[in-house]
Parts: structure tokens; sequence; C-alpha cells
């Protein structure tokens, strides 16, 4: 069987209103999903995504907050405008458009970020590895040890 | 085997052959075509060997002794470091200008030093055969002759061709370059002759751009002078012209530490971060200072140190400054600079 | 193309009446073909003014150079115009500072074009509005002037200063915005392994000089994120994750900031196609924000707003 596709996770740390959803994330995470949490998706540069994807992630999923419950009042909005224009700009670069993934949680939700983890990483697993921008020799493939 | 100093003859057409046989026993890196512009690049099966660009390389070759970047030791996260692979084949670099061979030759007085030896840098020109071809058609952006060098200089070659026709006329200056040609004719008198003439002709083209005559001198003495305020005023703080310098060779080194790995990347004293300091006080602070650092480099402190100009005249800062900015005529204007005779023996 | 006298007389007339300080433009180079930006500050020296299609670089890049209260007067062209406009709603100028003169202007010609067609031996360059004669030690050669064109201004849109003090010259017409598009479009047609490759293949001849960086008038931040050392942003040396992520970032950074004039690309050393960059971000920020940088001194760039009605764009999960 092949690896997993690796994803890389950025939780904005306001958007899991559920203790324990944010427990599942916090503990329970599988070892292909590394998780950055954030203080608010506004706080998200487009180069902690460039350095995932260059890192070697297949995926990158940022989970944040609806765009009126920002904590922060509009940076979600902030971070939507700017990253959405970097994923369609990566894509011009050869990055697939959907091995980036936003998804807004809201306060009322449940379980929902598991259900969004598992479809993404099906969705991966049809596109393959990630290989376009991936420059830097990744850990588990004989760069240098872990 | 033959004594160095031979004059040879080479025909051009058999010139492809000559260099795919060196590849038995050789890296063989030559000057071709990479977009606009011409790049030292290994030979290959299907290389085609075109020497009739007039002008130079954009990249001096000193990046085929000082990579760009370069990984010194590798590291692992718990303290241990293992040497990084260093191995270096023996190479010819062909047709290397002679500017570019005498920044080589330069160089190696920072690199190979008495009390302090680079030992990546001295690999790698042990390792190496210059095969130089001088300029016939010398460019009319460099000042070789006015910096002490020329067209057909020898310096830092171990071999130089010059192009008389239909033939190159190949001079063997050292035993190194005594292996390359196993099997040529010995130059005939004519040949000489007419090699000789063309390489005093080409010098004779060259005009002087500058005097250097107490440049030093005036440099040094007018530190503080507005002369620097004025030749930097447009200068926009790029690297392009340390960067495609052949005798910078300033470097930074640095930890990337997600590929683990002691790296040193090359460095310009034209950036605002060379001379930056840990506490934050920046003694280079604008473009004035640093202006005044690459030139009295290569004009003052590389005449103290080594009592050589660091500058071979290649032309090169001149032609890719983004903003026009002439070397030869800064220099020009420093010597209308006051300045007094110093008596120090 | 615009009379070069008046151009003086205007400059020298700002000066001696003490409207500005300094007059930013062109004086002619050592070198035939690499006209230099100048600084007068005195009426006296503007008989050294010129100006030509060969002066190649954007003179809003120094305005963040000279000191902010400073009385300015440059020469503009239509994008350098853009880039001052883009520069005083990024706050970086104020515009009761600046006097503009204003110049429509035909294009610039890309010296590499001439190099490539007549040798380095160039000894000087006349040109008129059609005709570009070059002398050179092997002959003259008379080259027409719209094959000359640097790329980026060959799909120019605007070519005329739209917020100059004064207008010197007859104003052009408008150009095709859609010959941008075209090229784009073209490219974005590709697969993206066709893409990640020309991408690649663009970036790997990068020496990291950054002219790039200092060429652009935007590029006006006190620490650039390549110079940070802690954090370290992206790998510092010429390799293919620093080298793609500078130019990745670089262009990203003038997302919304962009005049689309092509400095970067006329400044780097290594004939590194980058306005295929910025002008794909250009691009969707006409067709998401209806935005272009530089028409104007109000309109805030996309990055810098928001708003509810974004919401809508959003998929809500």
């Amino acid at each position: 069987m092949s690896p997993k596709p690796r994803i890389a996770l950025f939780q904005c740390q306001w958007c899991l209103f559920s203790q324990s959803d944010q427990e599942w994330v916090d503990t329970q995470l599988p070892e292909n999903i590394h998780l950055t949490k954030t203080p608010c998706t506004g706080r998200i540069n487009p180069l902690y995504i460039l350095n995932a994807v260059q890192g070697g992630a297949d995926g990158v999923m940022i989970c944040g907050c609806l765009p009126e419950q920002c904590h922060f009042k509009t940076g979600n909005m902030g971070a939507r405008r700017q990253l959405e224009e970097f994923n369609d700009f990566l894509d011009y670069t050869g990055y697939d458009k959907a091995r980036i993934r936003f998804v807004w949680l809201d306060l009322q939700d449940r379980g929902i970020i598991q259900k969004q983890l598992a479809s993404f990483e099906q969705e991966l697993e049809v596109l393959g590895p990630a290989s376009n921008l991936v420059t830097r020799v990744k850990v588990a493939e004989g760069g240098p040890d872990a | 085997m033959r004594e160095p100093a031979m004059n040879l003859i080479l025909e051009k057409q058999s010139l492809p052959e000559l260099l795919q046989s060196w590849r038995e026993s050789y890296d063989v890196f030559l000057p071709q075509k990479l977009e606009r512009f011409s790049h030292f690049m290994p030979l290959q099966d299907d290389t085609a060997v075109l020497l009739n660009e007039p002008h130079n390389t954009r990249v001096p070759p000193k990046a085929l002794f000082l990579p760009m970047t370069e990984t010194l030791v590798k590291f692992t996260r718990f303290g241990g470091y293992q040497d990084a692979d260093h191995e270096v084949q023996p190479r010819v670099v062909f047709a290397i200008r002679p500017c570019d061979a005498q920044a080589v030759q330069l160089l190696d007085t920072s690199f190979v030093q008495e009390d302090y030896t680079d030992p990546l840098w001295k690999e790698k020109r042990e390792k190496t055969v210059t095969v130089g071809l001088g300029c016939h058609e010398p460019c009319l952006t460099g000042f070789c002759t006015t910096v002490g060098g020329g067209p057909f200089n020898k310096a830092g070659l171990d071999v130089l061709l010059t192009d008389i026709g239909d033939s190159y006329l190949v001079e063997v200056l050292t035993d190194k370059g005594n292996w390359l040609f196993p099997s040529l004719q010995n130059a005939d008198d004519s040949a000489i002759e007419t090699g000789h003439k063309i390489q005093q002709e080409a010098f004779d083209r060259m005009e002087v751009a500058f005097e250097t005559e107490h440049l030093k001198e005036k440099l040094e003495q007018n530190f503080s002078s507005p002369y620097w305020d004025t030749v930097s005023q447009s200068c926009l703080g790029c690297g392009v012209c340390t960067f495609l310098c052949p005798t910078c060779f300033c470097f930074d080194i640095v930890d990337e530490t997600q590929r683990r790995e002691r790296v040193r990347n090359w460095d310009s004293c034209m950036f605002r971060t060379y001379s930056l300091e840990a506490s934050g006080h920046n003694p280079r602070p604008s473009r004035v200072e640093r202006t005044r650092q690459r030139l009295s480099h290569k004009f003052v402190y590389w005449i103290d140190q080594v009592n050589q100009i660091g500058c071979t005249g290649c032309g090169r800062c001149v032609r890719y400054c983004p903003v026009g900015l002439d070397i030869r005529a800064m220099l020009r204007q420093a010597q209308t600079l006051p300045f007094e005779v110093s008596h120090a023996a | 193309m615009p009379d070069i006298d008046t151009i003086k007389t205007e400059a020298k007339r700002l000066l001696q009446e003490g409207v500005v300080e300094v007059v930013v433009a062109f004086k002619a180079g050592d070198t035939p073909m690499h006209p230099q930006p100048a600084f007068f500050s005195s009426p006296d020296e503007i008989d050294q003014l010129v100006y030509s299609g060969l002066c190649q670089n954007n003179l809003a890049s120094f305005l963040t150079r000279l000191p902010k209260e400073k009385k300015i007067g440059m020469v503009v062209r239509g994008c350098e115009n853009r880039s001052v406009d883009a520069l005083i709603v990024e706050k970086q100028k104020s515009r009761e500072n600046l006097y503009l003169i204003g110049v429509p202007c035909e294009g610039i010609i890309d010296w590499r074009k001439i190099v490539e067609m007549v040798g380095e031996a160039v000894l000087a360059v006349e040109e008129n509005a059609h005709l570009v004669t070059v002398e050179t030690q092997n002959g003259r050669f008379a080259l027409e002037r719209s094959i000359l064109l640097h790329d980026s201004c060959s799909r120019c849109a605007h070519p005329n200063p739209m917020s100059a003090d004064i207008l010197i010259g007859e104003a052009l017409p408008e150009g095709d915005p859609s010959l941008a598009r075209t090229a784009l479009e073209e490219f974005e047609a590709l697969s993206s392994e066709e893409r990640y490759a020309w991408f690649q293949k663009e970036a790997e001849r990068c020496i990291r000089c950054y002219a790039c960086r200092e060429a652009c008038p935007m590029c006006f931040c006190e620490e650039c994120f390549v110079d940070h050392i802690e954090p370290r942003w992206t790998e510092s040396g010429a390799t293919p994750a620093g080298m793609q992520g500078w130019h990745i970032v670089r262009a990203f950074h003038q997302t919304g900031r962009c005049t689309s004039c092509g400095a970067c690309e006329r400044a780097c050393p290594m004939d590194i196609k980058m306005t295929y960059l910025t002008e794909k971000l250009n691009h969707d920020m006409r067709k998401k924000y209806n935005f272009e940088a530089g028409l104007d001194v109000q309109t805030q760039p996309p990055f810098a707003t928001v708003t509810l009605d974004d919401k809508n764009r959003f998929v809500v999960s």
C-alpha cells in the first residue's frame, strides 16, 4: 500500500468550538497530518503554505471561522482573499489547485473537521503524491535524519 | 613528453572530436547557448560547439570554482555532522577568456595562502585544466589592457588558443595542458607569426579606459569626498556588478536548518545585510559607503594586500548594470580628485 | 517622440522657481545603450537631461530612497506615473511634494534585442518614431522600433501618464488590454507539468542578485523577507527551493501593487521572464476585484480591504 498523502493542516485556534473536536485535533491526528495552530487564519502568511508545499506536503488544508464569526472581526476574510489568490498563483506555477483546501467551520459544527480531512485525503489519494514545486528533500526519502 | 610552451596547430573542424575525446578522462566545460546568452555547461554527446560568440559568458567561470551555493557540512538534529560530498572529477574548462582566467589566478591569492587554504577551492583548482581562447575581436566594454591584462594574456591559463582562420594556434603553457593534445602537429613558423600578429593587433585595438597611476592614492585619500555621493547616486544597490564580477569572491555561511546543511552562498558588499551587525548597527549604512567599498576593494585594498589590481577588465559590470553605471567612467572621474604623493617607503 | 527641449525648459523652470528641490530624470550614460537615472538639483545641470526609448528604469523606484518631505520633480511615463500613484496609495509619498512632468511613452527599447540582432559592438543609437538606427563596429543598421520594444511595453495598456501636472507632447492612443490577456491565457492552457517546467527553467537561472527587487518601485520594504535571519522564510542560496521561493513570493508581494512596468525583467542580468508571474496576479486582480494598481490615488488594493460581500464568494461547508 502506498503511504498516505501528507497533509499540512493550518487551524485557526478559535474555529473549533467543540472541545472534543479540538482535543481530537490536538492529540489524535493521524501521523500523515501535520498540525499548525494559528491565532487566526489571518496570521497565515503565504510563505507558511509555500514552505509546506516545498517541503513535500501533498495537500494543505486551512480551517477558519465563518466570514462573520472571526474572533478578530475580519482576519479570516483578509486571509481568504490572500490565500485564495495564492492558491491560484501556485496553480499557475504548477501546484494543482485542488491540493489546497479552505474549510470554514461554523461554531455549531460538531465532527466536521474529521469528515473534511477524510474527504480531502481521499481526493489527494486520487491526485497522487505532489511533485511540482517540491524542492526540498523529504526527510522520509533519504533526507537528513528525522 | 614534449616541453611546455610548445606551439601546436589545431584544425577547427577536428575540434568537436577532440573535445569529445577528452571526456574519457575529464569533465569538459565550455560556453554554450542558454537563452540569449552563453554559459559554461558540461559537454554532452550532442553539444554543438559554437565558439563564434564574440562576447564572454554572462556568469563568470569563477562559478566553477566557487559555486553560487556550496554545501560545506551536513548535520543532524542531535549534534552529529558529516562532511558533504566534495568529490571533483578532473576537468577541462575550455574557451575561458583570458580576463576570467586571470581572475581565477588572482583569486588564488585569497583562497590558497600559506597560513590558510580553502580546501574546496584548492581541490577544484588543482583538478582543472584551463584552455583559454583569446579575444581576436576584443569587446568594447572590456578594458583588460588598462588593468594589466590583455586579450591574449596568459595568466592563469594552461593552454592559450588563438583563432587564425581555419585553425587555432595552440600555445601549451604548462605540463597540465600538455596532456590534452597528444596527436597535434607542431605549428609552422608562419602560423606562429600569424597568431602573434593577431594577438598584437587585438592588444593595440584596446584603448586605455582610465589612467591607473596614483589611482590608489586618490581613492584612499578621498575617503570622505563628495565624489562617492556622486558616483553612487543612481546605484540601485543590487548585486549584479559583484555577482557577475570574476574577481568578487565574498561569501556568506548559512545553516539551512530545514535541509540540515551548512552552505556558503555568494554574498555582495552592495547588500544592506552584508555589513549589518548583530547589534543592528551597520557600518556601511547606505549605497555611498557600499559603492566606496566595492571600488576601494578592487583598486586600493587588493593592491595593499597582494600588490595587484583586483579587476581584470572583463566589462561585465559595465554591460549588465541595470542603471548603466560604468566603472571606467567612475574611475576616470576619480582621476580628477586631489591627492598628495605619499613618501612612505 | 516628445520634444526634449520642452522637457528641459519645464525642468529648469521647476528648479529656478523653487517648485522642487530635485528633478529626477535621465542623463546620457557612459555606454551608448544605457542612459542613467540622474538627480538634477540646479538649473545649470538640466542641459544634461536626456529622454529616449533606451531609458529602461522605472524612476519611481528612486522616490522611496529620497527623504519623504523632499520636493521632487520627475519625468514620468505611463507606467512610472502609475507607480507613483500606487506609492501614494501605499502612503510612501504624498502628492503635494511631487511635481510630475508627464511624457506619453512609445515603449521602452530592449537593448538586449538590439544586441541579439546586431551584436555587442554598438557605438551609437539614434531613434525616431518608427526606426532605430544602430551604429556598430560592423556597420549601420536600421531596425524597426516596434520589434525592439520590451515585451511588457509591447503589451502596455496605458502609455500616457494619467495624473501628471503637465503633459509634454500629444497623448497617445490607449493600448489594447487583450494583448496581455492572450499571452496569459495561452500559458494557462498548458498542463500543470508544462507550466511547472517553464517556471523551473526560468527560476533556475536566478543568481539571487535581487536586481529585480531593487529596480521595482513597489519593493519598498525596509527589510525584505529574504533578508530575515530569524525566522528564515526561504532558503538563502541558489537552490531550487530558494530560487523558486524567491520568485513566487516576490511576485506575490506585488499583488495589487504591480503596475506592469517590467522594470524587474529589464534589470535582470539573467534574462528571467518575470512579468509572466506578475501579469497573472494583475490579471486576477482585474478579474476578481476590477482593480488595477496606480489608476487613481484613492482605491485601496484588494488585499488591504475586505467587505462582507466577499462572503458570497466563499463556499461555506
